[in-house]
């Protein structure tokens, strides 16, 4: 009897314990990690400290593994996915190539790792993600011009490359220095898919084809089509990272020097790392997640919200907008976001002001135009979640009595009018005393 | 031709102000109110050609009151003219009264269309 007081009061209590994921908190912990081979976790372990360092808890599984699962009883046990098993045909336990599709669907984040001896079901994975992988098993990127210079004579499929995105959002705001070792496939993306990115791509002169045998015909993935790492922001604000080598991530390559074929200068250290872990940083929502919250607007010189505008008001709108940092929400500055007073077509569109802590304000005057209009905010910027927001509002015309009660152009028929009554006064007056 | 019409125009144009010193002075008075009023009325037609008919009840409300003035002071004229065989009987007070009424009612209509 006792107990059950206790237990009652504990009930409010349970809402709190399943929200440790929410999209009020976007900071992704638990992140499951499938590997072929756990000779990974050592060979990728700058990688995955890196990740560790940052506050994210790595589960290493065996892609097989038969206990693996993405979900139970309906609650994702991860908020993030990293495939770095590019051999395996079949996941274990309850993972399968839909499991997975739901885990992006629901707007957790993926990173994917293909290689040259990639399975049917990771190419799959890439291209329902909106990548396709060279459909050639043994081809892998060739590049006989901007090959890493090494001490042996390769077959140039260790390329070098610097033919990075240009975003600081992605890539952070350090200039990246050297190359990036690459070794592994390459894919293209399609040009009608508005959401996948290039991210590093491939030189003109590189080509996907097998490096043991002849080529025999020509290559259909070349030059700069190949991307070498991609990226995709889903609609759902999910970002998946696509890349066609697992060894880039390899402690070897983040160590390796390099010097691309055909340059001078010798890198000491490749910009594998950095390249990767800024990206790291990006997909995991680290940087450009922004929330618009608090959208106020009101009458120029009154501070509530009215139910209704009238023709021709002075109005100020403001909305705030903040960007994850990783720990906390910090203000949003930039200088591009733009406000739309729309009724199917924008009447008015102008860029807020900001005052760099967030908000973000402009005044403006409604249009001579009556009807049900909208405050939108539409703001898409490479790299950055996508702003959406809407609110509704009607404007009025003017009520009977609040036009100009005299009209300065109707003057002259008024002077007409009174002068007439004045002229009738005086007439009556002469007539009258008139012998 | 020429010369006859113009000939006969000046003599018509003399004749006509010869005749016209012999009216008396309030027919004299009356005539000078309707001048006035359609010199107004004039005036606000020239306005709109030149400005554009936007306030168009204030228009009409303006020319309304001085065509109704013009009409209601000719209206007294003939009544009030004692070489006026037909009004012969009508006593000008009754006529000045009538007029009188007819203004009052025009001009509270006028003031309710001016806007």
């Amino acid at each position: 009897m006792p107990k059950l007081p206790l237990f009652l009061i504990l009930i409010p209590f349970l809402p709190f314990l399943c929200t440790s994921f929410s999209p009020e908190n976007p900071s992704s912990r638990r992140v499951l990690v499938l590997l072929d081979d756990l000779a990974l976790k050592s060979s990728h372990s700058v990688y995955f400290k890196s990740l560790q360092s940052r506050g994210f808890e790595l589960d290493f599984k065996l892609a097989d593994d038969p206990k693996i699962g993405l979900q139970r009883y309906g609650q994702y046990l991860y908020d993030g996915l990293i495939l770095f098993c590019p051999t395996t045909d079949r996941f274990g336990g309850s993972i399968d190539l839909a499991a997975i599709l739901d885990f992006v669907d629901s707007g957790h984040d993926l990173i994917i790792a293909a290689d040259n001896n990639a399975s049917d079901l990771i190419r799959e994975i890439a291209t329902e993600c909106g990548v396709d992988f060279d459909e050639d098993p043994a081809a892998m990127v060739i590049d006989h011009t901007s090959y890493a210079v090494s001490e042996t004579e390769g077959d140039h499929t260790l390329i070098a490359s610097d033919d990075f995105i240009k975003s600081n959002v992605l890539l952070g705001s350090e200039k990246i220095e050297a190359p990036v070792l690459f070794q592994g496939i390459g894919h293209s993306l399609s040009p009608a898919n508005s959401l996948v990115l290039k991210v590093l791509s491939a030189s003109p002169s590189a080509y996907s084809a097998n490096p043991k045998s002849k080529l025999s015909n020509p290559p259909s993935l070349t030059g700069s089509a190949i991307s070498l790492v991609s990226i995709l922001q889903a609609r759902n604000n999910a970002r998946i990272l696509i890349s066609g080598s697992l060894v880039m991530f390899s402690n070897r390559f983040f160590r390796s020097g390099v010097q691309k074929a055909g340059t001078l200068t010798k890198h000491e250290k490749s910009s594998n790392e950095q390249f990767l872990t800024e990206l790291s940083k990006w997909v995991f929502h680290e940087r450009g997640h922004l929330k618009a919250v608090n959208v106020q607007h009101h009458k120029d010189g009154e501070a509530d919200e009215p139910s209704m505008y009238r023709i021709n008001d002075d109005l100020v709108y403001s909305v705030e907008i903040y960007e994850w940092s990783g720990r906390s929400w910090e203000p949003y500055v930039a200088d591009d976001v733009q406000v739309q007073f729309y009724m199917m077509s924008p009447y008015v569109l102008k860029n807020l002001s900001t005052d760099k802590k967030g908000r973000y304000f402009t005044a403006f005057k409604v249009p001579d135009v009556y009807g049900v209009f909208q405050f939108k905010v539409e703001y898409q910027r490479l790299g950055y979640t996508s702003l959406s927001l809407s609110k509704q509002i009607p404007v009025r015309p003017y009520r009977h009595n609040e036009y100009e009660r005299f009209i300065p152009a109707a003057y002259p028929y008024y002077g007409a009018a009174f002068s007439m009554m004045a002229g009738f006064f005086i007439f009556t007056a002469v007539h009258l005393y008139n012998k | 031709m020429a010369r006859s019409t113009s000939k006969d125009a000046q003599a018509l144009f003399h004749s006509f102000r010869s005749a016209y010193a012999a009216t008396p002075t309030n027919l004299k008075i009356i005539d000078l109110y309707v001048g006035f009023a359609v010199f107004t009325a004039l005036i606000q037609i020239a306005y709109i050609a030149i400005v554009g008919s936007f306030p168009f009840n204030s228009f009409l409300s303006g020319l309304l009151s001085c065509i109704g003035t013009a009409v209601l002071a000719v209206c007294l004229r003939i009544q009030v003219n004692r070489e006026n065989k037909e009004f012969k009987d009508l006593p000008p007070e009754r006529a000045f009264a009538d007029f009188v009424l007819c203004n009052l009612v025009l001009h509270l209509v006028i003031m309710n269309f001016l806007g």
